[in-house]
């Protein structure tokens, strides 16, 4: 099933929206101009992950012990135990065997528009 | 303890052995004034006397000073084919110059009076409070073919992992060398016993002191050492393993949510310890009946964690037998010998098995 989220204007770059689609809401990111639908659903442990903060992450620096700052709004942070996930694909940083569901998003006619079939 | 299977003799290592000089000035044959005069503090720890004395009754009336009586007790007697020996120097002490020249001699010691026996290898005594000295003590010894590892205290003024020491990982990993982290044996200037105060009694201390093992292993891990230094091998020389698994459990469960703190470690932190870490045996630890044992021995990640040390001539020493109760027989030959020639690539006689 294909459902028209918002007007693509409503969600800015680094904005989202959160839509009661699918099992537990999918939320819809955009990340500089490119859409991403995310399922609602954590795969830790069933967290509600949408509500989390969208944020960046860190890598080890060239120096030893420095690290720096990169990925700044592609990333979210599950508000339960804080896993990271990559909002453009739904892996988790550290186990990138358990993902969040992710949807197809296309823009037509200045609509977002997000494929969920599930119920 | 029950009987336990016991590989071929020629198998066994026992990876700690303390050698003492004679008389505890006598390493003063090697130092240089200003150092040779200067006073320094005795051999014995003062703040938990064992109930016993120290030592082992029957390691004699001048334990661990003997190269033959040593080597007949750890050898010979036990049928084990080398022992690396880690001796002891003089706890944590302020002037950093004295602790790096009370080190230098302790080394000069061990190889002018030990090294060259058969099936004996050494441990390079640095002090860590000051890397630069440690390094260059490091560089004097890598070349030495008996000399098969460093050696630093697990009294500490900050956790190992911390960047004030890594020049030091770095020589080791460079030169091949495990660094072996054991209790020093004097008191010097270092931090109380446990992290909220000071044990008051013996059965305290000796039960608590591999917590600060944990630290340490916690600080190389976190603070990426091992992701830094592939080469590295640390080994826990007093005990500890009975501590690993809640440690383990607890990083483990951690670093999902905490990992963007620490960027550069790369994979749970429990993915480390088969590389990089190694605890010896000590008769405190486990349970006493055997069958409780052979599962204590799984859980801990014995098969692979864990090599036999005696401590010889502690009190609370270990011997073959004692460090394999429960274990099946090729757990038994990894810990007893198998693993250490691995850890420590042992040439010469230890290396036939
Ligand atoms: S439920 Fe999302 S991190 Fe635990």
């Amino acid at each position: 099933m294909r459902h028209r989220v918002a007007r693509a204007a409503e969600i800015p770059p680094g904005g989202m929206v959160l839509v009661p689609l699918g099992r537990r809401g999918v939320g819809v990111y955009n990340v500089r101009g490119a859409f991403h639908a995310l399922s609602n659903l954590c795969p830790h442990a069933g967290g509600p992950v949408c509500r989390g903060d969208v944020t960046g992450t860190t890598v080890a620096g060239g120096a030893p012990y420095a690290q720096e700052w990169v990925r700044d709004g592609e990333i979210l942070r599950c508000p339960w135990h804080a896993w990271e996930i990559d909002i453009t694909t739904g892996r988790t940083i550290t186990d990138p065997t358990r993902t969040v569901a992710t949807y197809p998003v296309t823009v037509e006619d200045g609509w977002v528009v997000v494929e969920v079939d599930e119920r | 303890m029950s009987a336990a299977p016991i590989p071929p003799a020629a198998g066994i290592v026992d990876c700690a052995v303390h050698p003492a000089p004679r008389h505890p000035d006598d390493i003063r044959a090697y130092m240089r004034e200003p150092w040779r005069s200067r006073p320094f503090p005795g051999l014995q720890r003062y703040f938990y006397p064992a109930p016993n004395g120290d030592f082992d009754p029957a390691a004699g009336p001048n334990p661990g000073t003997d190269p033959d009586l040593v080597a007949r007790h750890v050898l010979r007697d036990r049928g084990a084919a080398a022992a690396i020996l880690l001796p002891q120097t003089r706890g944590l002490l302020p002037d950093l110059d004295l602790a790096a020249a009370i080190c230098a001699a302790t080394n000069d010691w061990l190889a002018a009076q030990w090294l060259d026996r058969p099936g004996f290898y050494g441990s390079i005594r640095v002090s860590p409070a000051d890397p630069v000295q440690a390094v260059a003590e490091i560089e004097r010894w890598a070349g030495h073919p008996r000399m098969v590892q460093v050696a630093v205290p697990m009294q500490a003024h900050q956790p190992y992992g911390q960047r004030l020491y890594a020049p030091i990982w770095e020589a080791a990993a460079r030169h091949g060398l495990p660094v072996a982290v054991h209790i020093d044996s004097a008191s010097g200037v270092e931090l109380q016993t446990t992290p909220v105060g000071a044990a008051a009694h013996y059965v305290e201390w000796s039960a608590l002191y591999p917590l600060n093992f944990g630290v340490h292993l916690a600080s190389f891990i976190a603070e990426g050492v091992f992701g830094r230094l592939p080469d590295l091998r640390v080994v826990f020389a007093d005990g500890g393993i009975d501590m690993l698994p809640p440690l383990a459990w607890r990083m483990d469960k951690n670093w999902r949510p905490t990992r963007n703190e620490t960027p550069w470690v790369d994979r749970t932190p429990t993915a480390y310890l088969r590389q990089h870490v190694r605890f010896l045996s000590h008769r405190l630890e486990g349970p006493a009946d055997a069958a409780t044992r052979a599962k204590w021995l799984s859980l801990t990640g014995a098969a692979n964690l864990l090599m036999y040390g005696s401590s010889y001539p502690a009190w609370d020493g270990c011997d073959p037998a004692t460090a394999v109760a429960g274990a099946d027989s090729a757990t038994a030959t990894r810990i007893l010998g198998a693993s250490a020639r691995d850890w420590y690539r042992l040439a010469g006689e230890a290396a036939q098995a």
